[in-house]
């Protein structure tokens, strides 16, 4: 209880530190200390929970706290308006007046009667993104010193260097994820959920270019629209149910799922939005504009594991209500292939990286609508190694963009020269996102298992092709980072220490998670399988686990220690006969001048659609959502 | 105990499965040579290759490209020895995928012109298989309850009977993944083309040597597969599932004997077709009739 | 024992002919000679290839090409002059850019001559290649033991 309490608390007073620091070595104490500390206090509270029973409830009770979270919501939608005002972006403005408006008539005549008796709580699950916040977040934060060092010394002569704030909202974030995490009081849930969302809008509008704040806009207009339906719930829970405590409403609704269903709606698409599933899906993207440490924070650990974490909370009701789970399943599904497929025609990195996310939350999102134990058992894992890989891409891309001066892929050709450490750490994460035997392959493996025994030809189909366009876009970038011409000048050499160590250790992380996978689940997935389900789950077995664990180990000592050494004499690539620089691939042309062989990875634009296929996604899932909101909204309707 | 007797299955597969796709490959070149008014070489002649290719001075373009091969070619043997012991069919699956992905990974390391076309081609073509490959894999359990192979000692008839079109998909995309024409766009068996060696463009003596051998293993485990459809409870099936296989074989070598390649377009679109044809129709039979 | 006699890939390189002893080479691997009886496989690539294929004399311009060829070859390796070009510039020695034969660029280890050289050469001359190969490839082999 302490500890969740300082959990909470301590990265909102760090934050208010950071706020007035302005000096960087105090502030480069103040992060590494504090991330230190998060990340210790998070993993003491982890190994606390393994060793004792889980869930546990806390009983407490404060009106302050209550009255905190009525004015911290009050003070998020007025931020919302003010920038909207400023900004003239008057949907913004709307849907903030919305939700103000919504959650004060909520807060003083709908909940005010209702009691929860144990606000906060801890179970395995909530465990997990304990550990992924703690390490994952503070690391990204660790990271952020150095990354923001160079980033301002790229900023123009004279810029306003706006870090303080920047520390000290991606601290909050770290706060508002705890909440969100350990709320059992749904209201307090909501205030954290808000929060996350504020905080990401700021970040976005980071910059304050053009491109930055309508991007930060449409972030905020979409995530209000998912609070607004999370604010909807709540008003539904408190009218069918009259409880306000998750664990409550979970209960009642694996009981009478008839009466859950519109609640449960209600929330999926606050999930959805959160997570980025499509129609959503452009926010993620244009949250690229900022600061590389926000990405990583946005798509590892925080916001949108946030999306997930609640889906994957309610996956026991939502196996038992079609029209969620319906939901969920069929955007989670196409999100995954089309945003796979889309993937492959992008060359930015980061935005590689985008759709990579967003295809695989929605392979999450799809595990969460199944809601069968082995479905949540690959959601959690899913979230797991997406979490440490993608912070470890970001990291890595956001360092190389810093040394070559491009994010852009074909620009990565040949960083296994210039940047041999990087580009290691960057293939080891690449390759922990899409190929056995790492930790990502195995949740998928374990996913396409869920779904082929819940019988969903559909999903099946769609894990299948979605998982072979994945391995097209990964291969290729791998490939382009893998090139060795022997010649490059090595540029990693000023990377800040500050930047190696969060890579290091989320590399560390990939290593130990894919070895200790079975350790995991049978200490931390299976006993949360157990107390939500009643059932025990082990989608894979314990002999694939040790092979897998073995060739991961392979797999690390080839990577770093393997490649380089060989006794094979050197010799030059063939160039026809024509080579003039055999280093630079330069030959000899038919008018005897000197012309570069030059290849571009492919990216099947034609062949794929680009826009055809953004349209079909955006167009689908929106619509199913539609109807099935309105379904669920009827069938509420008819209870009365 | 599985784990043991998957360790000893590699060390088999690695000893054994070179010496039948060795064969194999020598019965390739032989049957291709006939078809083509040819007497062929001798039926050895795979071997001879491969013992000239180790007796070759070990050189090459980079220090990392032989150190890919080798665990391209470790992980072609542990997926091998994974579905001969009755493993697990999406490991198997997954292990020979990130053998082709080492593969890949180690033409790319080269920067050669032609390599790299080779890499990026074969890339496009493993994306075009892969979904038959899982559904594959899918529809296997769905008939038979497990994804080990084993299983297919359980059942009473050959999971031929109930997934035939799963397995003419299969057919199909086995022309892609024994590299035979119309789908032999990343490295052809046959001289004279743009791409001169495609994808090993750069790799000679030695690790050329490693990756021949690397082919006769995923040549015998797809072969494999193939024979996988025609098991049931009836030790007689294995001769079956052999008779089967080496049918497939020929009428791959008769396929790689009879077209032109394709462009790549082509190869994309009819794979993904086939499967979700295929793949789709016989599963949806499987799930929902 | 060495295997290179029995699997001598070869790699065929237009220098300067007219084509009449391409057009040979291509015909001693079509069916009517069908060369790959011995394991006589035309690669394509230089560094797959152990024996070396030139027709036409070297001129100015192509005998770089035909030095980088020769260099990209991976030891064992053995140099086949095909047609009197190829040996000694032929009937083309005396142009003001031909240098003259194979040899003038790079050791030739089998001369072929005919104009245009016989498919029958060609394989006399391939089969006389491997011999030296086979040398070649033991003297090599000797080294390696030796160091």
């Amino acid at each position: 209880m302490t500890m969740i309490g300082f959990l909470i608390l301590f990265p909102l007073v760090v934050a208010v530190i950071l706020l007035a620091v302005r000096n960087n070595a105090a502030r480069n104490v103040v992060v590494v200390a504090a991330s230190l500390v998060i990340g210790l206090g998070s993993i003491w509270l982890v190994a606390v929970g393994l060793n004792g029973a889980s869930p546990v409830y806390f009983e407490f009770s404060s009106p302050i706290v209550d009255g905190a979270c009525t004015i911290v919501g009050i003070v998020v939608a007025i931020t919302v308006i003010c920038f909207g005002v400023k900004y003239k972006n008057y949907l913004a403005v709307v849907l903030a007046v919305i939700q103000l408006v919504g959650s004060l008539v909520f807060e003083l005549n709908f909940a005010h009667g209702i009691e929860v008796s144990t606000p906060l709580y801890y179970d395995q699950l909530t465990l997990l993104m304990v550990f992924i916040i703690g390490i994952i977040g503070s690391a990204i934060c660790v990271y952020a010193l150095g990354y923001m060092e160079d980033f301002q010394a790229h900023e123009p002569e004279g810029a306003l260097d706006r870090r303080p704030t920047f520390f000290a909202l991606m601290f909050v974030f770290l706060s508002a994820m705890y909440v969100i995490v350990f709320s059992d009081h749904m209201t307090w849930l909501f205030t954290g959920w808000e929060v996350t969302t504020l905080c990401s809008f700021l970040l976005i509008a980071y910059t304050r270019t053009e491109e930055a704040i309508r991007n930060a806009f449409r972030q905020i207009v979409m995530n209000l629209l998912g609070g607004i339906s999370f604010l909807i719930g709540l008003f539904a829970c408190v009218l069918t149910m009259g409880t306000l405590s998750l664990s409550e409403f979970l209960l009642i609704g694996q009981v009478w799922p008839t009466v859950a269903v519109f609640a449960v709606t209600a929330f999926a698409f606050a999930g959805i939005t959160k997570a980025a599933q499509m129609p959503f899906h452009t926010w993620l993207l244009g949250a690229m504009v900022a600061p590389t440490p926000t990405s990583a924070l946005l798509h590892s650990s925080t916001m949108v594991k946030a999306g997930v974490f609640l889906l994957v909370k309610l996956a026991p009701v939502l196996a038992l209500c079609p029209v969620p789970g319906g939901m969920l399943m069929f955007v989670g599904a196409v999100t995954f292939l089309v945003c796979s497929c889309l993937a492959i025609t992008q060359s930015n990195a980061k935005r590689v990286l985008a759709y990579s996310t967003i295809a695989n939350l929605g392979l999450i999102t799809a595990c969460a609508g199944v809601g069968t134990p082995e479905a949540v058992w690959a959601a959690t894992f899913l979230i797991l190694f997406h979490a440490i890989a993608k912070s470890l891409l970001f990291l890595c891309v956001g360092t190389a963009e810093h040394h070559i001066g491009s994010r852009d892929i074909e620009d990565m050709d040949l960083l296994f020269d210039r940047m041999p450490s990087l580009a290691r750490f960057m293939i080891l994460g690449i390759m922990c996102m899409f190929i056995a035997p790492f930790g990502m392959l195995i949740s998928k493996w374990a996913t396409l298992q869920s779904f082929t025994e819940v019988g969903n030809l559909a999903l099946v189909l769609l894990l299948a092709f979605g998982s072979a366009a994945t391995f097209m876009f990964w291969a290729k970038w791998m490939g382009k980072l893998s090139g060795i011409a022997g010649q490059s000048k090595n540029v990693e050499l000023s990377v800040h220490t500050s930047e190696w160590i969060p890579i290091m250790l989320m590399a560390v992380l990939i290593g130990l998670g894919c070895v200790g996978l079975p350790l995991i689940s049978i200490n931390l997935v299976e006993p949360y399988l157990y107390s939500t389900f009643g059932e025990l789950s082990f989608p894979i077995s314990f002999d694939n686990l040790i092979i897998s664990g073995v060739a991961v180990v392979l797999i690390i000592i080839v990577l770093f220690a393997g490649l380089g050494h060989s006794t094979a004499r050197k010799v030059d690539v063939y160039l026809a006969g024509v080579s003039v620089d055999n280093n630079n691939r330069t030959f000899k042309n038919s008018l005897s001048g000197v012309t570069e062989a030059t290849a571009r990875n492919w990216y099947m634009k034609d062949w794929l659609g680009e826009r055809r296929l953004d349209m079909f996604g955006t167009i689908a899932c929106g619509a199913f959502i539609v109807i099935l909101y309105v379904v669920a909204a009827f069938a509420a309707a008819g209870l009365f | 105990m599985q784990i043991l007797i998957t360790v000893v299955g590699c060390i088999l597969f690695a000893v054994l499965a070179p010496v039948v796709g060795c064969l194999l490959a020598g019965l390739d070149r032989k049957i291709s040579a006939r078809m083509q008014g040819r007497v062929g070489p001798p039926l050895l002649q795979p071997y001879y290759d491969v013992r000239k290719l180790l007796e070759k001075d070990h050189v090459a373009v980079n220090s990392s490209e032989g150190v890919y091969i080798a665990f391209a070619l470790v992980f072609a043997i542990l997926a091998g020895g994974i579905f001969f012991t009755g493993g697990n069919l999406l490991m198997c699956i997954f292990v020979i995928t990130l053998s082709s992905l080492l593969f890949i990974v180690a033409a790319y390391s080269s920067r050669s012109p032609y390599a790299e076309v080779g890499a990026e081609r074969e890339t496009m073509q493993v994306m075009a298989y892969e979904p038959m490959v899982l559904l594959m894999a899918v529809a296997f359990f769905l008939v038979t309850g497990s994804f080990n192979v084993s299983s297919a000692f359980d059942q009473q008839v050959p999971v031929f009977t109930s997934i035939w079109l799963v397995f003419l998909g299969f057919l199909f995309i086995l022309t892609i993944k024994l590299r035979k024409s119309p789908f032999d766009l990343s490295y052809s068996h046959h001289a004279h083309q743009e791409l001169v060696k495609g994808i090993t463009t750069e790799m000679s003596g030695p690790t050329l040597a490693k990756v021949e051998i690397m082919h006769w293993c995923e040549s015998v485990l797809f072969l494999g597969w193939v024979g996988m459809f025609f098991i049931w409870g009836n030790p007689i099936s294995i001769v079956v599932a052999i008779v089967v296989a080496l049918v497939a074989f020929f009428l791959e070598i008769w396929i790689d004997n009879n077209f032109a390649r394709v462009k790549w377009q082509a190869l994309m679109t009819s794979a993904w077709v086939v499967a979700l044809v295929a793949g789709g129709v016989n599963i949806g039979i499987l799930m929902y009739l | 024992m060495a295997f290179a006699s029995k699997s001598p890939w070869v790699i065929h390189y237009d220098a300067s002919s007219c084509n009449g002893c391409d057009i040979e080479v291509l015909a001693a691997l079509c069916p009517g000679y069908d060369v790959e009886r011995f394991g006589i496989i035309n690669t394509g690539n230089p560094k797959h290839a152990d024996i070396f294929l030139v027709t036409g004399s070297v001129n100015e311009r192509n005998i770089d090409v035909v030095k980088e060829i020769y260099d990209q070859m991976v030891e064992p390796k053995i140099v086949v002059a095909c047609g009197i070009c190829a040996c000694t510039g032929g009937i083309f020695h005396d142009c003001y850019n031909v240098i003259g034969g194979v040899d003038k660029a790079i050791p030739v280890d089998v001369y072929a001559p005919g104009c245009a050289v016989r498919p029958e050469a060609i394989i006399d001359a391939v089969v006389q290649a491997i011999g030296i190969l086979d040398e070649k490839s033991k003297a090599l082999a000797a080294a390696r033991k030796g160091a």
